[in-house]
């Protein structure tokens, strides 16, 4: 069991850990063995593991200081206005990040630092026992090793956009790093968050990142999430979303890199009139897979949910859309609607989705929808008639599908590098 | 300019050109009428390279080369143009943007300099003006919710920015009330040119009040039946198209 190419990714328990934290961890280990054991065929029904694990990858007890400022440059992106921190293969990196003159009531550290500080205010922070966890979520919690914890005050403000960059760098060893973020908004406070997944360089590495995310009352997070990994990259992410009365989380993912990913979106309405609007847009050609699994509880009455996603998916690409919305038996007056629309290329591109709505309340509001079709060809044609290229229509036209995802960014400066990273990606594609 | 000679296509197992001729010149307006059905979009179609049709036979020559053997793009940059009888709408798809590919692709392809980014709004807002047509219309997705007047002004502002050679209008004036007809006439009259020849295709003869025609064709089953000037408009004006199948193809 031990032997299990997962269990290799954890690090040894550091000695100096509090015992609570160490009591979290292993029982985080326990359901990962749990999971291992006698895995969740539904949450793998599309997926096989086996080219993750081939990889062979170890956590690398290092942290990387060989970088000056300057190597960021290549994947900042000119003109966008932010604060950044910066997390080199999972370790925060300060020497990269720009934080300075946060605004008062904004409290911005590093888990592994706070931890070694502070560790009662990690504890109020990680909730008291450890929920049943997906396989990867619980392997980063007890993994855990370094993270960003943002905090707001009640009221706070941080109007200027943070960037949270995890910015990973091939070693000798394929190597896994398992960030865990903290971010906690209170009472009233907003913020913009734009969680970005870049390489360095073409190696093969994995990065299995866990954000946990608590909204207070009236609270409001924008919450952009842009995954534009290089093609060898393996990706995990996993949301772990908590929201107040009233407050508004709105989330744009788009998942353009990598070879392997998975993305696990769990939210939780914890008290009424909330809202969570989840966005997505994954492209998925070459040899490239992306699946995302979204897990969205409308556990108490009067809330609100948009689950809206899109992919695009050429060559021999392949995508899972797993979509669940669960409505409790109280829950009345939930309000949901999840669509699902994909744009297949090539005869060989792939996509299983599979949207499922669990109704267990009566009077509510809750739809699905998804379609899976290909470039119309009036559409096609409309363009060519007006002289332009077959090969530049069919991207303007999945650019247009595109569009509705990525004009929800909240900046010009984001939206135009976005549409040109599909663009460019679209470029390479194989039309048949 | 444009010589077509015995122009035979399938949908299906289903002949629509049955033999068509047509010699359009520079400079000249011709008008295409005829009952519904008749196939006068199935000729636009065809000219303009839509798939779905099978040429059977016959042949089609534009500004010296074989039309039919040329990609839709192709005919764009020697320089056809179709209005469509039922635009396309392009969600997500920038109007500024379309245009633009549009132009600077036709522009590359007859080796001209592609316009930037100031030269080609000064161009475009020039054009918006002679087809009364608000900036607004620049921001939004091409069609996208647009009214139907909207999408007929559209089509023949995208003819007076790419100036082609030969248009050919589908049905442009359907659907529009009486002011809009008068811009968009407004707009292909001021695109007229003895170097510009254009193909009207139009149901009702009241279009040819504001764009006077040369010829006049009457297309049914697949076939020019008729041919005349101005006046053979308003002898269809009150004889209909009843005629035709009474008369039918024995001539
Ligand atoms: N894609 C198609 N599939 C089947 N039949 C078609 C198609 N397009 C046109 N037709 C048929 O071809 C004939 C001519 O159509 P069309 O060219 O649209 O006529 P018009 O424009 O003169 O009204 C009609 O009978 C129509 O039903
Ligand atoms: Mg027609």
């Amino acid at each position: 069991m031990t032997d299990h190419a997962l269990m290799s990714w954890l690090p040894p328990l550091a000695p100096a850990a509090p015992a609570w934290l160490a009591t979290l961890q292993a029982a985080a280990r326990a359901q990962v063995q749990t999971q291992i054991a006698a895995p969740d065929a539904e949450a793998w029904r599309y997926t096989s593991l086996n080219h993750l694990l081939e990889q062979g990858f170890v956590p690398i007890d290092e942290t990387i200081t060989a970088l000056q400022p300057d190597d960021l440059d290549e994947v900042l992106i000119a003109g966008l206005d932010s604060r950044r921190v910066v997390f080199v293969n999972g370790r925060y990196a300060p020497e990269l990040s720009a934080t300075e003159a946060l605004p008062p009531g904004v409290h911005l550290d590093s888990l592994r630092e706070l931890l070694a500080h502070d560790p009662d205010a990690v504890r109020a922070l990680l909730p008291a026992e450890s929920a049943t966890l997906p396989l990867f979520m619980a392997l980063n919690v007890a993994g855990l090793d370094d993270g960003l914890v943002l905090r707001l005050d009640r009221a706070a403000i941080l109007a200027q956009p943070l960037e949270l960059i995890h910015l990973s760098i091939g070693l000798d060893q394929p190597s896994v790093a398992q960030p865990h973020h903290l971010i906690v908004l209170g009472d009233g406070a907003q913020a913009t968050l734009v969680e970005r997944y870049v390489s360095l360089g073409a190696a093969v590495y994995c990065t299995n990142a866990v954000i946990e995310i608590q909204l207070g009352r009236d609270a409001v997070l924008t919450h952009e999430r842009l995954q534009t990994e290089s093609k060898n990259a393996f990706h995990l992410s996993g949301l772990s979303l908590r929201q107040g009365a009233n407050s508004r989380y709105q989330s744009v993912n788009l998942g353009l890199g990598s070879r392997w990913s998975r993305t696990e979106l769990l939210t939780e309405f914890c008290a009424a009139h909330a809202e969570c609007d989840l966005r997505g847009l994954y492209l998925a050609g070459d040899e490239q897979r992306i699946d995302y699994h979204l897990d969205v509880n409308h556990a108490v009455p009067n809330c609100t949910s948009r689950e809206t996603f899109k992919g695009i998916i050429y060559g021999k690409g392949r995508a899972v859309f797993d979509g669940r919305v669960v409505v409790a038996k109280d829950a009345q007056k939930s309000d949901a609607a999840m669509s699902n629309q994909n744009l297949l290329l090539s005869p060989q591109a792939e996509i299983d989705t599979k949207p499922q709505l669990e109704i267990n309340a009566d009077d509510v509001k809750c739809s699905h929808g998804t379609t899976v079709g290909q470039i119309e060809p009036e559409k096609l044609f409309y363009l060519r008639s007006r002289g332009i290229s077959a090969a530049l229509a069919r991207r303007m036209l999945c650019l247009g599908f595109a569009d509705e995802i990525i004009h929800t960014l909240h900046s010009e400066t984001l939206r135009e590098h976005l549409s040109e990273q599909v663009g460019q990606r679209l470029e390479s594609a194989p039309w048949d | 300019m444009l010589v077509v000679n015995g122009l035979r296509a399938t949908v299906g197992e289903k002949e629509i050109l049955q033999g068509l001729n047509l010699t359009v010149n520079p400079g000249e307006i011709h008008a295409i009428m005829g009952p519904n059905g008749s196939g006068k979009s199935t000729l636009a179609h065809v000219l303009s390279g839509r798939d779905g049709y099978t040429v059977t036979g016959g042949s089609a020559t534009f500004a010296g080369q074989d039309l039919l053997a040329l990609e839709p793009e192709q005919r764009a940059h020697l320089g056809l143009f179709l209005a469509f009888q039922y635009p396309v709408e392009l969600p997500g798809v920038n109007n500024t943007y379309f245009l633009k590919a549009a132009l600077n692709s036709i522009r590359k392809a007859r080796g001209e300099a592609e316009l930037d980014a100031v030269s080609f709004l000064r161009f475009i807002k020039e054009k918006l003006k002679i087809l009364h047509l608000d900036e607004s219309l620049l921001k939004r997705a091409v069609n996208a919710g647009f009214s139907g007047g909207e999408k007929k002004r559209n089509e023949i502002f995208q003819m007076a920015l790419l100036e082609p050679k030969l248009a050919i209008l589908d049905e442009t004036d359907s659907g529009l009330d009486i002011d809009a007809l008068r811009v968009v006439a407004d707009g292909v009259n001021a695109l007229r040119s003895p170097e510009r020849s254009m193909i009207v295709v139009t149901h009702y003869q009241r279009l040819l009040d504001y764009i006077q025609p040369d010829f006049v064709h009457v297309l049914a089953k697949g076939q020019i039946i008729r041919s005349g000037g101005k006046e053979l408009a308003l002898e269809l004006e009150t004889t209909g198209y009843g005629w035709i199948d009474a008369e039918g193809l024995a001539a």
